[in-house]
């Protein structure tokens, strides 16, 4: 048979587990009062049937103690009372028990023996007795039946049945409300799961505003789900951009190489075709090429790499790589780093960042035009700043500029893929520095600047992270390494 | 720019052969390429293009075979797919170099992760081309490895009239000093060791500036341009050649 789902719940065994403790504790508890009670009730009733023996034995005539023994057993609601005089040859003189009891032992302690009523309607079994001698010969003997320890009994029977019963009973309810209730929640997950990975991606877990576990846990899948969301429909947008980046130079190559085998008329027309073929595939995989190496960065287990990186260095080699191209354009080009900063990061990889900031830079200004790049601090934080006076980007557009693909309307007309802002956009997030676009700092100059805005590294940051032993320390061998121009040795 | 026309580039755009030496490299014997690649189209073009100049290609289309072959050891180059049914082109290049055979490898690769770039070369292989390829940065690459440069104790280098001391980190052309930054006298350094060789810009944004990622400008022509200015004078006979679309050569004037 299966049992209901409830039951294979971790809360309702759980109630079960919490529920037999309980009992066993109880019972526990009852049995040492019990115990405790009998010992107390057994010395009791010893003293009672000692200071009745004495109280008879006390007269000095047969017919005293008989008429005492009398009275003492006349009152007798519960049948309980024992007692007899006996002759020296063991005849009964009085009392209300056919004989002596066999193993009585006269003048000893009080002893447990079975005890028969005259009347033969009553027999008890345990009865505490003692027996005395009479002084003119003679045996008493008085007992006391165990009315008051079954009486007691009975009562933690009754106390039982009456307590825990409904203890137990609340407490199975309340296990079982409580096992229905987290399995609804589970069942009510379980089927918004489903949804979800049938492709509903809208679909979000129940939460209850309660701040229990399980609503914070349903708080944090939720925010799980908002980036994974987020994440495809990027992606989604991402098939859009590459479809539309992708088509428009592969239709130019097919148009070009359909026109020239039909047209051209001579090997150097289809050859100048063909070149023009080759430049426009050579942009496609441009394009693949790029987005293949954000998603390698996106998706790069790259932190084990990460080392110190003074910036200073960084700026003055993309300086170097870049200030020729400046040149030929006419584009005035300047670098300032005074102060040297080091961050904690992957310097290839920032390299590339400021590179790709400094290509868009000066692909996007104008002859004439003039390109900064600078490095400062700014409290705890280091900045790269790139400025340059292009066309620069609207305000509505700035937090779009990291999107893959963007490219402002006024630059669409310049060559490039569009993607560099994406790829430094993924080098920045790999840091956790981040990446903003402004206008020029404090005047109305047209263009705009880039920010990487980075943590500075600190001793602290190094501690426990091999990979920085040493590498603050490496300025005079640095400072040789890169007097040619390479890249220092400092990163991974 | 004046556009060179040397062997190799002239056996592949005939159409640019202005002087009659095309002996190629059919001096010696043939140099020996071994082609490990699945692909049949991708082999076939790729033999088609080195037979054409001169190569003899053997290709092997699994990695078990490739293995076999590799351990024969009698080719002077091997180019290795990465990706191979049977054995991966990787676990070939640790094999083959654990026999210590020491031939150089290109590994081909449709994975151009930086990561896995390092991967490749961490296992033995020699350079590093992802796919798709032009034939040129390809052959440009083969011949690099065939004539890599052996590690001269020289502190002189010399083609023709230029000369470069490497102590003193100068530069001359005859008489006359040439003032260079220092990547103008890496890149210089590089290409005077490697002279007559198609180097393409792949290749030297690699090995001179030695960065990974492809930047978007005309880099490597900007500072190309830069040194030829310094190198070639207006009167004197060029030396460095650009060839359209594919590189730059260093030559000692006719």
């Amino acid at each position: 048979m299966r049992l209901p789902e409830f039951i294979r719940t971790t809360t309702f065994r759980w109630t079960l587990v919490v529920s037999g403790a309980f009992t066993a504790c109880v019972l526990l508890m009852f049995a040492f009062v019990l115990a405790q009670a009998w010992s107390y009730m057994t010395v009791d009733v010893d003293g009672l049937n000692a200071g009745i023996a004495e109280a008879i034995l006390d007269q000095d005539e047969m017919t005293r103690r008989i008429e005492r023994l009398d009275v003492y057993l006349r009152v007798d609601p519960h049948n309980a009372k024992f007692g007899g005089l006996f002759a020296a040859d063991g005849a009964r003189i009085a009392g209300n028990i056919e004989s002596l009891p066999p193993g009585l032992k006269l003048d000893a302690g009080p002893q447990l023996v079975s005890l028969v009523k005259i009347d033969g309607t009553t027999e008890r079994r345990s009865v505490r007795a003692i027996a005395r001698r009479v002084p003119q010969g003679g045996t008493l003997v008085v007992g006391r039946g165990d009315y008051e320890i079954t009486w007691m009994v009975r009562s933690v029977e009754r106390a039982l049945v009456l307590g825990l019963i409904p203890t137990l009973c609340i407490g199975l309810a309340t296990g079982v409300f409580l096992s229905l209730r987290a399995q609804r929640r589970v069942e009510q997950v379980n089927s918004k799961i489903h949804r979800i990975v049938a492709g509903e991606l809208r679909e979000r877990l129940p939460t209850r505003g309660a701040q229990d576990p399980f609503d914070k846990l349903a708080v944090l899948v939720n925010g799980m789900l908002d980036e994974i969301e987020a994440l495809i429909r990027s992606i989604a947008g991402v098939g859009d951009d590459i479809a539309h980046d992708l088509r428009t130079p592969l239709t130019r190559v097919r148009v070009g190489l359909e026109r020239a085998r039909q047209n051209a008329r001579t090997l150097d027309d289809l050859r100048g075709s063909v070149d023009q073929a080759i430049t426009g595939l050579d942009q496609s995989l441009a394009i693949i090429t790029a987005l293949l190496r954000i998603t390698e960065i996106e998706h790069g287990h790259r932190l084990g790499g990460f080392r110190h990186v003074h910036l200073a260095d960084v700026l003055r080699e993309v300086g170097e790589l870049y200030e020729p191209i400046a040149e030929d354009k006419r584009v005035a080009f300047a670098v300032q780093a005074k102060e040297d900063m080091v961050v904690h990061g992957d310097r290839d990889l920032l390299f590339e960042a400021v590179a790709n900031l400094v290509d868009n830079a000066v692909k996007f200004t104008p002859e004439g035009g003039r390109v900064e790049l600078s490095l400062h601090g700014r409290g705890e934080e280091a900045v790269i700043r790139v400025c340059d006076t292009g066309p620069g980007i609207p305000e509505n557009e700035r937090d779009l500029v990291g999107r893959r693909f963007y490219r402002a309307d006024k630059s669409r007309c310049a060559p490039g893929v569009g993607l560099g802002l994406s790829l430094v956009n993924a080098i920045v997030k790999l840091h956790g520095f981040r990446l903003g676009i402004s206008g020029w700092p404090g005047s109305g100059r047209p263009g705009c600047c880039a920010e990487i805005v980075g943590q500075r590294a600190t001793a602290s940051t190094c501690a426990g992270r091999s990979g920085c032993k040493g590498a603050i320390g490496l300025d005079s061998t640095r400072a040789s390494t890169s007097a040619d121009g390479a890249p220092a040795t400092v990163s991974g | 720019m004046p556009t060179l026309s040397v062997e190799h580039v002239a056996r592949y755009r005939s159409t640019l052969v202005d002087d009659a030496d095309v002996s190629a490299s059919a001096e010696n014997a043939p140099m020996r390429v071994l082609l490990i690649e699945d692909d049949r189209e991708t082999a076939n073009e790729v033999i088609a293009e080195l037979t054409d100049r001169g190569f003899e290609v053997d290709w092997a289309a699994t990695g078990i075979e490739g293995l076999d072959k590799a351990r024969g050891a009698n080719a002077d180059v091997m180019i290795v797919d990465r990706l191979l049914p049977g054995v991966d082109g990787l676990t070939i290049i640790e094999a083959v170099r654990q026999d210590r055979i020491r031939t150089p490898v290109l590994v081909l690769s449709a994975l151009g992760a930086v990561d896995d770039r390092v991967r490749g070369l961490r296992a033995g292989g020699d350079d590093y081309l992802t796919k798709p390829f032009a034939i040129v940065e390809l052959v440009a690459r083969i011949e690099a490895l065939l004539r890599r440069p052996t590690e001269s104790r020289d502190t002189i280098l010399q083609v023709g009239p230029l000369e470069l001391d490497l102590l003193s980190r100068t530069a001359k052309r005859g008489d006359r000093d040439i003032e260079l930054l220092p990547r103008e006298f890496r890149l210089l350094e590089y290409m005077m060791r490697r002279k007559d060789q198609l180097l393409t810009r792949a290749m030297l944004f690699e090995e001179v500036w030695n960065y990974k990622f492809v930047p978007q400008s005309n880099l490597v022509d900007v500072h190309m341009g830069r040194l030829r200015r310094k190198v070639d004078l207006g009167d004197e006979q060029p030396m460095i050649h650009n060839v359209r679309g594919e590189g730059f050569i260093l030559r000692a004037p006719a």
